[in-house]
């Protein structure tokens, strides 16, 4: 177990005008399992390779355990990671590819031995020991390539989107395994995805990469329902965040936001009192496909909720919700309505807005308005 | 795999096979007339039908070649010769085959300011017409001290090889993903182990590939060997021109034949062994396995 720390990290690669990574800083706990996430190109395979010493650094340190090792070759490293592509070696056995990185290190045979057999144990692959890679299903290459890592018994982890060869069930299947391995192992591991419900549902902390830039770090939570900027908002989340332009009102009662639907009919959103200094102003109302429902009786009496008739333009059924499509102010938005309460698109329904988990952008810097 | 509907018998597919064969027959008969006539007496192919059978066979024509047909001024047959090709080629084949390896290693793994620049000037190296590098070659090699030596000649064939065996294992290489050697660098293995424990192991389809051509053109050299050897050190080749110009009486037809064969037979050999790989080896890495 062990901790790392990226300090500033700078990556420009030669002939390359725009730097790759513009000065990262994560401090990363023992034992954290921390996610990079961002659209492909957005540097956080370059990010991973740079930690792993497959790639120079131009400015900055990388930090494990106190110690700088950003001019170390990989094999000093002690880190050990899981290629997409597995990355097996095709000529060697299961046995001989988990063995490769203990005989290089010169461990007596014996101990390599109980070190395959543990880990062997551990991924449930004992009886493909003998056998090529070749020979094996995408699901156990894939276990072989974790086991290749944990034989080691390395200080971090790195995981290079180890999941997106698989087919969607085989994901979801081990993207429990990890899980579960992760806590039973308790071990540090920096994992890279584009998924973002792979970031959601494995992280304990998220960190959101765009064009070589840090977005925000933060717990799954934390990045899902205070997302720093517009980028963060509309990443996380499937289906994703809506971004209605909204201005915002004195009224009776409070501060109000208005939306109009596709049939010109307008409806009055309360909204949060810390955009006082907002009033008469345009600002971006992100909201989430849960935030508008059907109509829910409890939910009456509570503050920070509205109610109105849209027109429903597009119904898309996922099983345990009905994702509907409404226009507020010429913007598609989605709604997530209870199955048992249907909706028909092409006709009106009453839609409840619930406001407490709503957040607010400037429209001109497109961070959040974070309450004072 | 799908299955073909058999239609039964077609004329177009007879004309086809009958096209077939007459091309394949075309290719053997001179085989076919070389190998007849090795066996026949000097009487019989004189008086004999050229395609005609042996009337009696006979083995002494190819005893005759082995270890007393004169090739030149000597008598003792080709088979001193026949074991001078084996001393150049062997060596040869081995050294230019794993040079080529190393340099397709480093030409597509670890990849340097210009590497691609070297790979293109080297390929020229590929189309340099043998007769341009006679002379050059010969100075060179006198003042190596390696003139008329067989160690020579293997230095010669290296260095005409590897613009071959560079590309063919530089171009398997580019195949093989980068990932495997960012994994190997991370289990700890260097620049060496993984050329040796990781891509050698690899690389039977190509080596067979490399191993095959090198062979055929080393082995069936001839400029390079009449040129930079002489007396006991030429190559069979040259041995084989000899004795079919050595003009004393009669022409021994029977004798020419069988030398001929005798120098052909070890590319033949390699072919056959090793030929199932020659084609998996040229196909290789255009499909995804």
């Amino acid at each position: 177990m062990s901790q790392l720390e990226l300090r500033s990290i700078r990556k420009t690669y030669p002939g390359v005008a725009e730097e790759t990574l513009k000065g990262i800083d994560i401090d990363i706990a023992s034992g954290e399992f921390l996610i990079l996430v961002g659209p492909s190109g957005c540097g956080k395979s370059t990010l991973m390779n740079t930690i792993a010493g497959l790639e120079t650094i131009t400015d900055g340190s990388i930090v494990l355990d106190g110690k700088d090792i950003s001019t170390m070759e990989p094999k000093d490293r002690d880190i050990a990671m899981v290629f997409q592509s597995y990355a097996l070696y095709p000529t060697m056995s299961v046995r001989e590819n988990i063995a490769f990185g203990l005989k290089i290190r010169g461990l007596p045979k014996h101990e390599i031995d109980q070190e395959v057999e543990r880990v062997a144990d551990l991924l449930q692959i004992s009886q493909l020991l003998n056998k090529k890679p070749a020979n094996l299903s995408g699901g156990q290459q894939q276990r072989v390539a974790m086991g290749r890592a944990l034989a080691r018994r390395p200080r971090i982890y790195l995981f290079d989107e180890p999941l997106s060869n698989l087919d969607a069930k085989l994901r979801v299947e081990m993207r429990t395994e990890i899980k579960k391995l992760h806590q039973r192992l308790k071990t540090t591991i920096v994992y890279v995805t584009h998924d973002q419900i792979e970031a959601m549902t494995l992280a304990d902390r998220i960190a959101v990469l765009k064009d070589g830039e840090l977005q925000q770090l933060g717990t799954p939570k934390e990045v899902y329902d205070r997302p720093e900027n517009l980028f963060v908002a509309g990443f996380m989340g499937s289906p994703a965040m809506s971004f209605v332009p909204v201005t915002v009102e004195q009224r009776e009662g409070g501060l109000q936001a208005e939306v109009r639907g596709n049939d010109g009919r307008a409806v009055k959103l309360p909204v949060p009192e810390f955009l006082a200094d907002r009033v008469g102003k345009k600002v971006i109302l992100g909201i989430r496909p849960e935030h508008i429902t059907q109509p829910q009786d409890q939910k009456n009496d509570q503050t920070l909720v509205a109610k109105g008739e849209f027109t429903i333009e597009v119904t898309e059924p996922t099983g345990p919700d009905v994702i509907a499509l409404i226009q507020l102010n010429d913007t598609n938005v989605h709604c997530r309505i209870d199955p048992e309460h249907p909706v028909t698109w092409g006709e009106t329904a009453e839609l409840m807005f619930d406001m407490k988990k709503v957040v607010f952008f400037d429209p001109e810097t497109e961070k959040r308005i974070a309450p004072h | 795999m799908t299955d073909v509907v058999r239609t039964g018998f077609r004329p177009s597919r007879v004309a086809i096979y009958g096209l077939l064969l007459l091309a394949a027959l075309v290719y053997l008969i001179p085989l076919f007339i070389m190998l007849v006539t090795s066996f026949k007496t000097p009487m019989d192919i004189r008086t004999g039908n050229l395609m005609a059978l042996p009337t009696d066979w006979t083995t002494i024509g190819w005893t005759k070649a082995w270890s007393e047909a004169c090739t030149g001024v000597q008598c003792e047959g080709i088979s001193g010769y026949f074991w001078n090709s084996f001393k150049m080629t062997v060596p040869a084949v081995l050294i230019s085959t794993l040079l080529g390896a190393f340099n397709g290693y480093v030409l597509s793994k670890w990849k340097f300011k210009g590497s691609d620049l070297f790979f293109g000037m080297l390929l020229f190296g590929c189309f340099v017409p043998f007769q341009v590098v006679l002379l050059p070659m010969a100075a060179t090699l006198g003042q190596l001290g390696l003139a008329n030596t067989t160690s020579g000649l293997v230095l010669v064939h290296v260095i005409y090889g590897v613009a071959f065996t560079t590309l063919f294992f530089r171009n398997y290489y580019v195949a093989i993903p980068d990932a495997l050697i960012k994994a190997a660098r991370l289990d700890g293995a260097g620049f060496f182990t993984i050329f040796f424990r990781i891509l050698l192991p690899m690389s039977t389809p190509i080596f067979m590939v490399s191993l095959i051509w090198q062979f055929t053109q080393i082995w069936n050299d001839f400029l390079f060997g009449v040129v930079f050897a002489s007396g006991d050190s030429q190559p069979i080749t040259v041995a084989l021109n000899n004795l079919v110009n050595t003009s004393t009486g009669v022409k021994e037809y029977n004798v020419d034949m069988a030398a001929a064969m005798i120098a052909a037979l070890p590319t033949l050999v390699v072919y056959i062994v090793a030929g199932k790989y020659f084609i998996r080896g040229l196909t290789a890495g255009s499909v995804k396995g």
